[in-house]
């Protein structure tokens, strides 16, 4: 295709479509490079429409990576709205890149970011969409090299027919190497390039890997089927986070999050038995004051961004979030800037946080209690006790901020109606505390989601709560928490039982994946489009029963179809921690005591030449530098 | 900002809109704009209240697909900038997206009267990439400015009334590339836009590109 046509033909049609703007690029800081020039042309999809795509910190980070290098480019590519696929299938306009305007299949390699399970249709959509075949087995050489990486790939087998590669892990170094390796392999076969992405560490090529099966459906072994192809993948890591990255593309239409985010920490230590992330993103690293402060100070001038979120998964975890916080009032008090910080714990010393750190704007304050119940909150090991919980929000409503929201779970193994009651009364309480304030115009917001249990958590075993008995807590909750100041969100439990199938499925739903997008499933993620029934008749017609990924109890042998995929952690410390949910035990921040998750182990030789504050994991001295440091106490049971 | 600072001066930039640019709506224009000018470093003027932004406005609304080289900025600043229009235009380009261009900045009273308010006409010119015969043309602007009324029906804020846009239309010409120049009312006061137009002429299937070329404003 001539260069310039797709523009050309596109401008027909663009001022049919909505926000037109999603499609033609030319945004301040996007990075526009003389495709000749580039050695290696890489594409970065983000598998839903540009208003979402856009506020994706991990594509930014890896379109940085690469495009600082002068040999290699990387481009832009997001779904198109239904209307506008409509436009260009019946134009017959291929999935094109949003800065040189070029056909996908015109680039070395496609990266497809898949943070959430609800992403996989749009992704085959995608590849249909760029006139690649979707089945990873159907593309050689002459087409792009299909990648994915994001949360959800820690578990790849549902997605596995249709992607060549997965990034197990963090993708801010492995993108180039991949890049490089592909560069140098040109012209070679795709078997022979796939078995070099297949010896850098982190990369899963799936079709080296064979599945063999029980007769009961459940996984019997994952084994390589080719020499010098790892047994298990262990994810990819970074030692220390990178650089922050501030020159952020402001686009020309209003996104979702029309901000800039920078990450202030990686991983979380506080163990909560449900959360995937903080079991897949250990160790937790922590970045300087000072090179957030830079951060900051450049997005302002690169970007002229009013709004900056300060990301982790656990804000007040951050060792140096005082002084951050103080920096910030002090530099940017009357600045007009607003900064968030999300994911606070739920104690007083936050409202103090986010009022220093709010500047002249002020975003919300979020909480995530979770559970409402002693019994709840031992079993998920995330303890916040009630009169915290009340008093967090008085000091809140009490500085002036009329609206605080919830978030709370329901669906957690053993749960009862009274642990759905509680959180209705809680809820209650809170709200008087702040009408005593603020009288009827305190409101307090409620989502209330539906746990999924995820793989490598320690909940990977445990049955999905059923459709009636949430439909019925769901039903009490609505009955109850509709009211004035009151509002609640909840997830409808067919977007549930969806999540749940892909979170712990396995190789054979490819099947039902592809069946489902040719039924017309796409934006899945959306709830006024995701097309449940169709995924049933999938499901029905390759002779899969759904139930089996969601309702059964895994046994503590189990084999899992994601066990090949190391995280890092032991899948004894997982089974351990399931074990100690059912006695209602719980284990304290990992920082106070290591519980030996088994990353220390694994990434050992890597803890050793890392600055002892880098991790929060304790230091490993080099077997070398033992003797001279015994005073530097590495626990035991966290090397063995 | 404890008190309500006075506006030390205000400044009235065109600029033009071209390229990408023209996918971009009027209320994205105005974040653009904050964007450029938070980026250029003025002392810009803050509204007050938890949601603060400068106190900037746009002249005329730009309808979606249309490039212009005559849409007005007016910018309060919160302390006096003695500037050089050349250099303070190459400060503002070097940090605008590709598809804005910053054709004058001038100094304004700070308290001069609403500028929308005293806009009254626009002129555009339609290019139509499938050009059309020229008598055709010109036989379908004459039929229009034929009429003594054009009585079209307009939803309005849920509301429903009828008006004569026949004297909206102050001049159709066609040029010598056979584009189609239209000067329109705009403003409070009536306003016609042209993809309107286009559609009074029978003209809104074509494939054409439009591009506002001059705002007239009632002397102050």
């Amino acid at each position: 295709m001539q260069p310039g046509s797709i523009e050309r033909q596109i401008e027909r049609h663009l001022l049919k479509v909505e926000k037109p703007g999603r499609y033609v690029g030319g945004e301040y800081n996007s990075v526009v490079k003389d495709w000749a020039r580039a050695d290696v042309k890489v594409a970065l999809a983000f598998p839903d429409i540009y208003d979402l795509g856009m506020s994706n910190l991990g594509i930014m980070n890896l379109y940085h990576q690469v495009n600082r290098r002068d040999d290699m480019l990387a481009e832009r590519v997001f779904s198109p709205w239904l209307d506008m696929e409509t436009v260009m299938r019946q134009a017959e306009i291929p999935l094109y890149s949003l800065e040189n305007k070029r056909p996908i299949r015109d680039f070395d390699l496609l990266g497809i970011s898949l943070p959430y399970e609800q992403l996989y249709t749009n992704a085959i959509n995608m590849l249909d969409l760029a006139g690649l075949p979707i089945m990873s087995r159907d593309r050689d050489e002459r087409y792009p090299l299909v990648i994915a990486g994001g949360h959800a790939c820690y578990n790849p087998e549902p997605m596995a027919d249709f992607i060549d590669a997965f990034v197990i892990g963090e993708g801010e170094e492995i993108i180039v190497e991949i890049a490089q390796t592909l560069g140098r392999l040109r012209g070679q076969s795709r078997h022979e390039q796939l078995r070099h992405i297949a010896r850098i560490q982190g990369m899963y090529v799936p079709r080296f890997y064979d599945v063999e099966y029980h007769a009961d459906g459940t996984a019997r072994a994952v084994t390589p089927n080719q020499p010098g192809i790892p047994a298990r993948v262990l994810k990819r890591i970074v030692l220390t986070l990178p650089k922050p990255f501030t020159k952020f593309i402001v686009p020309n239409i209003d996104t979702v999050h029309n901000r800039a985010p920078i990450e202030i920490m990686r991983g979380c230590t506080r163990g909560c038995r449900f959360c995937h992330a903080g079991m897949v993103t250990r160790p937790v690293r922590e970045r300087p004051v000072a090179e957030i402060m830079a951060a900051i100070d450049e997005i302002v001038r690169y970007t002229g961004f009013e709004e900056i979120s300060l990301l982790s998964l656990s804000s007040s975890d951050y060792v140096w979030v005082e002084e951050l916080a103080e920096e910030v009032n002090r530099v940017y008090k009357d600045a007009g800037l607003s900064l968030s910080l999300p994911s606070l714990r739920i104690e007083s010393a936050s409202a103090d946080l986010l009022e220093k750190i709010g500047g002249t704007r002020r975003s919300g304050f979020t909480f995530a209690p979770e559970a409402a119940t002693e019994k709840m909150r031992d079993l998920i090991n995330k303890y916040v006790p009630d009169d915290q919980v009340i008093q967090t929000a008085r000091d809140v409503y009490s500085r002036g901020w009329r609206t605080i929201k919830f978030y709370f779970m329901i669906g957690h193994p053993d749960e009862t109606l009274d642990d759905v009651q509680a959180i209705i009364d809680l809820c209650g309480r809170t709200l008087r505390e702040g009408t005593k304030i603020l009288g009827k115009k305190a409101t307090l917001n409620v989502g209330v989601s539906t746990f999924i249990p995820k793989p490598h958590t320690p909940f990977q075993w445990v049955p999905q709560d059923t459709r009636e008995s949430v439909e019925q807590k769901q039903a009490m909750l609505k009955r109850q928490m509709r009211r004035g100041g009151m509002h609640l969100r909840w997830n409808t439990y067919d977007d549930s039982e969806f999540e749940g199938w892909l979170s712990r499925g396995d190789r054979r739903l490819a099947r039902v994946i592809r069946r489902a997008w040719e039924l017309g499933c796409k934006f899945d993620a959306w709830q006024d489009q995701h097309k449940h029934a169709r995924w049933r008749q999938a499901f029905a017609e390759s002779g899969i029963d759904p139930d089996f990924y969601n309702f059964r109890e895994r046994g503590l042998d189990e084999v899992f179809p994601w066990d090949h995929i190391d995280v890092g952690l032991r899948k004894k410390f997982l089974q351990e921690d399931y074990l100690m949910s059912i006695r209602r035990e719980t284990r304290v921040d990992c920082r106070d005591k290591c519980f030996a998750c088994g990353i220390l182990p694994k990434f050992a030789k890597e803890r050793s030449t890392t600055d002892d504050l880098a991790w929060e994991c304790p230091p490993v001295t080099p077997i070398s530098q033992r003797r001279r440091a015994r005073q530097v106490e590495i626990p035991l049971h966290a090397i063995g | 900002m404890t008190h309500l600072s006075p506006v030390a001066q205000r400044l009235r930039i065109t600029f033009g809109k071209a390229g990408t640019l023209r996918y971009t709506s009027n209320l994205d224009m105005a974040k653009i704009w904050e964007r450029v000018l938070r980026r250029a470093d003025l002392p810009l003027l803050y509204t007050r209240g938890f949601n603060t932004r400068p106190r900037i406005s746009l002249a005329m609304p730009l309808p979606l697909g249309i490039s212009s080289e005559c849409e007005l900025l007016d910018i309060s600043l919160r302390e006096r900038l003695d500037f050089c229009e050349a250099s303070l235009r190459a400060r503002l380009l070097a940090v605008s997206p590709p598809g804005l261009s910053i054709l004058a900045i001038e100094e304004v009273a700070p308290r001069s009267s609403a500028m929308q308010s005293r806009i009254i006409s626009a002129e555009y010119r339609i290019h139509f990439h499938d050009r059309p015969e020229r008598a055709d043309l010109q036989g379908k602007i004459d039929e229009l400015l034929g009429k003594e009324s054009i009585i079209v029906e307009r939803t309005r804020r849920r509301k429903r009334s009828v008006m004569d846009v026949r004297p909206l239309i102050l001049s159709l010409q066609i040029d010598d590339n056979a584009d189609l120049l239209a000067h329109l009312s705009v403003g409070d006061r009536g306003n016609l836009r042209p993809d309107h137009l286009l559609e009074l002429l029978g003209m809104d299937d074509t494939y054409n590109r439009i591009h506002r070329s001059r705002l007239h404003l009632l002397a102050e």
